[in-house]
């Protein structure tokens, strides 16, 4: 019980706090080395991380959907897509000849060791989460059918 | 700040079906409440975790209670990086050194001690640990010694169109062997050479490792000896095409006595030894095939073979050899085989031998070839093929055929072939209303036989959707276990939280996740599980 009351305490407090994006340095594509706070950190520009995998059925038909409105959102706001694959060592290396077929103009980070997704305590992918100045503004939890239509509105309100 | 919430319950039920009686502590839990604070170039956390009254079945009997399991605390700038405490970290691709935490496997290896990595420039990193394993809400009895560096020749030299990476590491395993004058050192060394090359459509990489003479347990025995004394090493390559439309993917592998575990005796519990609950590992070996979604696809799974093993005249293996290769083309649309809408195909084979050579079962020994396979451990072939027919439905169609020797693979009595075939159709009602259904069937030579499974999932909304799903062993020779595994469930999500309920039988087996398995017994039970981050 007396954690339940712990866990009710931090809960209610952190609600109200600005979550800022945590300091990690993880993978490009190109295996370079790059920090997921200080290397994405234009002023006002809304950055998008989506967490995937290539064994992800739901976040490739995330990215996907996404995709089929990516330059009209681009337009429209100052955004930018991060897909941060998940895969580990098993299947990182499909993460290049899938991105191929797909016609993906987003910027792809490798999170092998999972240090970021960890840093954000994510359970499971699909997973996105919104940074607008350094501060995350929205997470979005799963993914099914009509979520980007949510996540325009929200984009279109920060 | 930042924290997270996970918790995943489990109400056990007694079924008769199943012959599956109520464990101690029928309603079981695991909990992890992380917490993270951040202050400019500062964060420091911890992680608390819960297992009341007993951990779920089949984890690590070392989670028991609640403690806090982790803590650190980081310093972070450009060139700079300190941890003290607990953390996670990777060298290469894990085959000498990984430390990571899969709640679902019960794996959490992270290191307490000391880790510093230095960028010194842009093109070159360097990191260096020491420390002790966590085992449980403990840590092993070994020091770690780690170092890493990653050279990015591309900057150094200015490619443009070219990448060109390498990489060493050095991981040291310190543990007083406890036997009497051993004909090995207490300290075992391991070794990564690795390169990463890339122009334009094509891309190489290769990582060599090896590590130091060191005890073998063989003959299933779980006792320390000088009898066996071998040097491990692993071989990885892999390369790849890719250009719009299609991806060509190869990966050769070769391991030899490359289990590494941070303590070399495994613990032994009621449940059995600690090497079945993936605690205690150094470094990570995951079974190179495709991951599989198919219910009926993920029952005959192979996992890697690093370990060297002698249980009899007929099952003597130093490793593993083998490869796998993938395939990915997108057919456009309007071509012939696109359609309207396009079509996608995906090829992947994966097969796997035990390594050539000589084996002596008693007095154990082995003298193996560089690259020749003997025994047949597994092979498959899968093909895939996704289409969208009209804006409200899209299809799917998955071909499987697996050569599985589970003797070799698991300790099992069989060797088993199967053919699976998988047709799943999405139909959108409207733009966030769907339904969705798999049918699989499952042919199988020996064990079990046959299955079939369907599956129906319906997401109401974007935030709620239920299943419902039935995989049943029609095909067993023994018409009692002739079982239905059914289940049927909901979700339901906002913002950063998720809740899943279920009710139903979980088939007994391997549960798998990035190729690490860990071991389920059958059970019935309502599960519960959420998830939230603040």
């Amino acid at each position: 019980m007396k954690y339940i009351t712990l866990i009710a305490f931090i809960v209610s407090f952190s609600v109200f706090s600005q979550k800022e994006l945590p300091n990690v340095t993880i993978l490009t594509l190109e295996n370079k080395s790059v920090n997921v706070k200080t290397d994405f950190n234009e002023k006002d520009k809304i950055y998008i991380y989506s967490f995937w995998a290539t064994w992800c059925t739901p976040c490739i038909a995330e990215l996907e959907a996404i995709n089929e409105h990516y330059e009209d959102w681009k337009k429209e706001l100052n955004l930018e897509l991060i897909a941060v694959s998940v895969d580990d060592a098993r299947t990182q290396k499909r993460v290049k000849p899938l991105l191929n077929g797909k016609d993906w103009t987003y910027t792809i980070l490798l999170d092998a060791n999972q240090d970021f997704k960890r840093a954000l305590s994510i359970v499971n992918v699909p997973y996105s989460i919104i940074v607008k100045n350094q501060k995350i503004v929205h997470i979005q939890n799963g993914y099914s059918q009509g979520s980007e239509e949510e996540l325009h509105e929200v984009l279109k309100k920060l | 700040m930042f924290g997270g919430l996970e918790s995943n319950s489990q109400w056990y039920l007694n079924d008769k079906i199943l012959e599956t009686k109520q464990p101690e502590d029928p309603i079981r839990s695991n909990n992890y409440l992380f917490l993270n604070y951040n202050l400019n170039k500062w964060s420091a956390g911890l992680q608390v975790e819960s297992y009341e009254k007993n951990a779920l079945l089949n984890y690590n009997p070392k989670y028991k209670g609640t403690n806090v399991a982790t803590y650190y605390a980081r310093y972070k700038d450009k060139t700079f990086d300190l941890t003290a405490g607990y953390f996670y970290e990777q060298f290469g691709s894990g085959l000498i050194f990984r430390s990571w935490e899969d709640r679902a496997l019960g794996i959490n290896n992270s290191i307490r001690g000391v880790r510093v990595i230095i960028r010194p420039t842009d093109y070159i990193t360097f990191t260096s640990l020491i420390g002790q394993q966590r085992t449980g809400f403990d840590v092993s009895n070994s020091k770690i010694h780690g170092f890493n560096t990653e050279f990015d020749f591309g900057k150094i030299i200015n490619l443009s169109t070219s990448q060109l990476t390498a990489g060493f590491s050095f991981v040291g395993r310190d543990e007083k062997a406890e036997i009497v004058q051993p004909d090995f050192d207490n300290m075992t060394n391991a070794v990564s050479y690795r390169l990463n090359f890339s122009h334009n459509s094509f891309y190489f990489g290769t990582e060599l490792d090896t590590k130091s003479r060191d005890g073998v347990l063989s003959n299933g025995s779980n006792d320390l000896s000088s009898k066996l004394v071998k040097t491990g090493n692993a071989l990885l390559v892999n390369m790849g095409y890719t250009k719009k439309g299609l991806g060509v993917d190869a990966t050769f592998r070769r391991l030899q006595n490359m289990a590494f575990f941070a303590e070399r005796v495994p613990e032994i519990f009621p449940q059995g030894t600690s090497l079945i609950f993936n605690d205690r590992l150094m470094n990570y070996t995951p079974a190179l095939t495709k991951q599989q979604h198919l219910n009926t696809a993920n029952i005959y799974v192979y996992q890697a073979q690093s370990k060297v093993d002698f249980t009899s005249d007929e099952i003597m293996k130093a490793g593993e050899i083998g490869g796998q290769i993938d395939v990915f083309y997108d057919a456009k649309k309007g071509s012939k085989l696109g359609g309207k809408y396009g079509t996608k195909f995906s090829f992947n084979s994966a097969r796997w031998y035990n390594l050539n050579g000589k084996y002596i079962l008693s007095p154990s020994n082995y003298d193996t070839k560089l690259l020749l396979g003997s025994d047949k451990y597994y092979v498959d072939y899968n093909i895939e093929v996704t289409k969208r027919f009209s804006p409200k439905v899209i299809s799917g169609f998955n071909y499987i055929n697996q050569y599985y020797d589970g003797r070799f693979v698991a300790g099992y009595k069989y060797i088993v072939n199967t053919n699976i075939l998988g047709a799943e159709t999405t139909y959108n009602f409207t733009k966030s209303r769907s339904v969705r259904g798999v049918l699989e069937h499952m042919w199988a030579d020996a064990d079990r036989k046959n299955w079939a499974s369907a599956t129906i999932e319906f997401n109401a909304t974007t935030k709620a959707s239920f299943f419902i799903t039935d995989l049943y062993n029609y095909g067993n020779d023994d018409v009692i276990k002739r079982t239905h595994y059914y289940n049927v469930g909901g979700s339901y999500r906002k913002g950063a939280s998720r809740v899943a309920l279920n009710y139903g039988r979980q088939r007994g087996g391997l549960v798998c996740v990035g190729g690490v398995c860990r071991i389920v017994p059958e059970s019935t039970g309502v599960s519960l599980s959420l998830n939230t981050s603040f």
